[in-house]
């Protein structure tokens, strides 16, 4: 007889990457299945290398590890090459720890990090053999969770789940677990359980609630159940230095995307700026003490070996007294040649001074997120920084010795017109002009542009996503103007995947039926450009008789009931209506600047 | 400063990585291990260590090589201790000892390996037809040219190179696993040229043509790595280490 190790053995040298599957990283937690009460898989709907980047992974894996009575596994999408093996030779997936099938879990979690990963997360459903829908699901099967940002707009997905947990779970989702556990004990069956678990804190289950519509018009949620709350809040974190911190998280064999250690200073951010959904979901801004960080920070080191920490946070320059904090790290860590970084800067000559702090060794470039090229387009966004402070802050870097920058920008952005767009070329030249007349040396620049996508939860929630010929347009004009613009690098996002993405961000229940058509036509990976196909898309929308531009390109009216809104991040809907406006009539927001106490 | 040569074993549960990966588990392992290492200069310091020759992906070994420089005096014996206490599961340390500071980088000693490659399939009830094997090699063997392609230094031009010099030996052995089709191969490698045993099996592949049974898979294991010694093949692990 064969055995599924064997198999599995044999399959593991015909896929490229095999140390993809088979864990056995340095602190990966192995714990025997019976000597735990409770096993939940962790599942990321992507690739290894993407999902092994993600600091919710290690925050949850220690979250749930410490627990003796409990153990958490990984896993992540199978690449399609070894998604093809599985599926010839029937294999069920299987977690990276103990390799066992994904059905023998308690509990599977899934992250739900950004919209385009929804066909994968269908697709590990079902090649672990579990019924994709919640309807469908027994006694024995293991209970689909979902948490991460895509959770504060789950609607399309809500067939698909059990339940959700909205915000930060690392403190609660013990509790919930356990709770799971006993209701099973006391023998209650599946529909009651998750009833029951809808009265915990953050807990939202879908399957309570029946949206209703007036016509095509959707006129709110009806509770099915009166224990099901009428508005599920998000759970946060009160105290970071008390919460789980990952000391001593898995270090990949393979090269990931985020290779190294990490310390988080700060969770939120109190910049505010009105597009980015993070910035709202993750308030109020709470920091971790220096104290805490500085010791932390070398047990990272002293567990994992890596040679980088990473300071991150969504803004990290803001933490303050962050040149202190880098100091103590630096007589701590030098002797062991581990280097600090930062993930993004701002355009300011404080972090300027630090980036220079930083980096001893080569400066190859820098990345900056102007977002909008003109001076009042940034201040519709409320990314108050001046074309001033840009030019001031790009010389210092120059006169640091950096040898170039990545620029991140984006079109589509409410009250953007052809002059924003064509600025963003302007805006580009006349720095590598300025450039030439600082450095002798060549710089180079690389110019990213995105398309907005409006994110629920934020102040841009009601406004439309440009249509694509109206993308492509304004592309058109960028790459004309960055042909004749030597020396410049330039490149954009796909307009479909930009559209995509907007439709699901906005989405509700009745985009769940195509999700699950074009998972069946073979979408996967759709944030990856080898493998988006936009024709099978299209075709699943016709199928389901679902119309994609009326979820991405709509105005919603402010007094219109919204898809997410009895989902609450703590943030008012009068408050948001009041930012959308104060941007819409051009008000100068609050000046900020670099100031410790904004935290 | 001290110099210290080290011999391990890498097993079925560590085979699945590349060589760049082994660089980074091992480096990590050393920083973790708080022995005092001695780094490189320049912009990225980095552990000064070296491993002999690069381990393909899906192959285990029983005798590979490997040095690291230290700062201070360290005692072989201790350098075990500590840094087997950070090694995963399936990647062994079985020797090391301390050696000349001044003699040449472990890498450029190597120049052939052996190799011993498995049949398995995946289901038991396949056959292997070991005589359509056998002719295979000796068609293969029987060539004055094997053409391998190779990028050059920049990767920009590709060329191809002729790689049947490169090929010391190769036959089929029933002895130790009768039941088992294997094949040995010693290889050359290093500096002047070589083979990767994983292109040797492509070509032997495609020899069999039609005759290549489908659900089988080549097991392939480095038995040990030579030096040159004045025109004969000494292993490398005996002589200048251990
Ligand atoms: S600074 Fe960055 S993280 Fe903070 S609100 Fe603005 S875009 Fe979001």
């Amino acid at each position: 007889m064969q055995t599924q190790k064997d198999i599995l053995k044999y399959l593991l040298g015909q896929v490229w990457k095999p140390a993809r599957y088979t864990g056995n990283e340095w602190n990966a937690v192995k714990k025997e299945h019976s000597s735990v009460d409770l096993r939940m898989a962790f599942a990321f709907p992507d690739l290894y290398e993407v999902g092994m980047s993600n600091h919710g992974l290690k925050i949850l894996y220690e979250s749930i590890n410490r627990n003796p009575g409990m153990l958490m596994e990984r896993v992540f999408s199978p690449a399609t090459d070894m998604e093809e093996l599985l599926r010839k030779y029937n294999l069920p997936l299987f977690s990276l720890e103990s390799h066992k099938p994904l059905k023998e879990f308690d509990i599977i979690g899934f992250s739900l990090q950004y919209e385009l990963s929804y066909t994968n997360v269908l697709n590990m459903l079902d090649l672990a053999d579990i019924p994709l829908r919640t309807e469908d699901r027994k006694g024995d099967h293991p209970l689909i969770v979902g948490g991460g940002p895509c959770a504060f707009n789950p609607e399309p997905l809500a067939p698909f789940f059990d339940l959700f947990v909205l915000g930060e779970a690392e403190e609660c989702l013990p509790a919930i677990l356990t709770g799971y556990m006993d209701l099973k004990r006391h023998g209650y069956e599946r529909n009651e359980i998750i009833a029951r678990l809808s009265t915990f804190e953050g807990v939202y289950v879908p399957s309570l609630y029946n949206p209703a519509y007036s016509g095509e018009e959707f006129i709110g949620m009806e509770r099915k159940d009166d224990r099901a709350p009428e508005m599920i809040r998000k759970v946060t974190v009160e105290n970071l230095d008390t919460a789980p911190f990952p000391k001593a998280p898995p270090v990949p064999y393979l090269q990931t995307i985020h290779d190294r250690a990490v310390i988080e200073l700060f969770r939120g951010c109190g910049r505010g700026c009105r597009f980015c959904q993070a910035g709202y979901i993750f308030k109020p801004v709470r920091r971790r003490s220096r104290d805490k960080l500085q010791q932390t920070a070398k047990e990272i080191i002293d567990n994992t070996g890596y040679e980088e920490l990473s300071l991150v946070s969504l803004s990290s320059t803001d933490y303050p007294h962050l040149e202190e904090l880098i100091n103590n790290l630096d007589s701590d860590l030098s002797a062991r040649k581990v280097k600090c970084s930062l993930p993004s800067l701002r355009l300011d000559s404080y972090s300027i001074k630090l980036a220079d702090k930083l980096h001893q060794g080569r400066k190859s470039s820098l990345t900056f997120a102007p977002e909008a090229a003109t001076e009042r387009l940034r201040k519709v966004i409320k990314k108050n920084i001046t074309e001033e402070e840009i030019f001031t802050s790009l010389g210092d870097a120059i006169d640091a010795g950096w040898q170039g920058f990545k620029l991140y920008f984006m079109i589509g952005l409410p009250a953007e017109h052809d002059e924003d767009v064509v600025e963003i070329v302007n805006l580009c030249r006349r720095l590598r002009e300025y450039f030439k007349g600082r450095a002798k040396r060549k710089i180079s620049i690389n110019v990213s542009v995105a398309t907005f996508v409006p994110k629920s939860h934020t102040p841009f929630q009601w406004e439309p996503q440009l249509s694509m010929d109206e993308v492509n347009r304004r592309q058109d004009i960028l790459r004309t103007g960055f042909k004749k613009l030597r020396g410049v690098d330039f490149s954009w996002h796909d307009a479909r995947a930009s559209f995509l993405e907007a439709v699901f961000a906005r989405g509700d229940r009745k985009l769940a039926p195509a999700l699950e058509h074009a998972w069946q036509m073979g979408c996967r990976f759709d944030g990856w450009s080898e493998y988006f196909d936009f024709s099978l898309w299209q075709r699943a929308f016709q199928k389901t008789a679902v119309r994609g531009e009326d979820y991405a390109y709509r105005r919603f009216s402010y007094d219109q009931c919204l898809p997410w809104d009895h989902l609450s991040c703590g943030v008012d809907k009068n408050m948001l209506i009041a930012e959308h406006q104060k941007s819409l009539a051009g008000e100068k927001p609050e000046g900020v600047t670099h100031d410790p106490d904004l935290l | 400063m001290t110099r210290i040569c080290f011999n391990y074993a890498r097993k079925e549960q560590i085979k699945y990585i590349s060589h760049l990966d082994m660089m980074r588990l091992f480096q990590r392992a050393l920083r973790r291990s708080g022995l005092p290492l001695a780094y490189s200069e320049g912009f990225s310091p980095h552990p000064r260590f070296n491993l002999a020759a690069p381990l393909p992906v899906d192959v285990t070994a029983d005798d590979e090589l490997g040095e690291v420089f230290f700062k201070e005096e360290i005692a072989p014996e201790e350098f075990i201790l500590k840094l087997k206490k950070q090694l995963p599961e399936g990647l062994e340390i079985k020797r090391a000892q301390a050696v000349d500071k001044q003699a040449p980088a472990l890498p450029s000693l190597v120049s052939a390996a052996l190799y011993q490659a498995r049949l398995v399939t995946v289901s038991p009830q396949l056959e292997v037809n070991i005589e359509a094997y056998r002719s295979a090699l000796e068609r293969l063997l029987d060539k004055e040219e094997i053409l391998a392609p190779r990028s050059s230094r920049k990767g920009k031009r590709k060329t191809n190179v002729n790689v049947r010099p490169y090929i010391n030996e190769a036959y089929f052995n029933g002895d130790e696993h009768e039941d088992q089709v294997v094949l040995k191969l010693l290889l050359q490698t290093g500096s002047r040229g070589g083979v990767s045993p994983v292109f040797v099996l492509e070509q032997l592949d495609f020899e069999l043509g039609e005759k290549r049974p489908s659900h089988v898979n080549w097991n392939l294991h480095r038995v040990r790595l030579y030096r040159d010694c004045n025109g004969s093949l000494k292993p490398l692990s005996e002589g200048m280490c251990i």
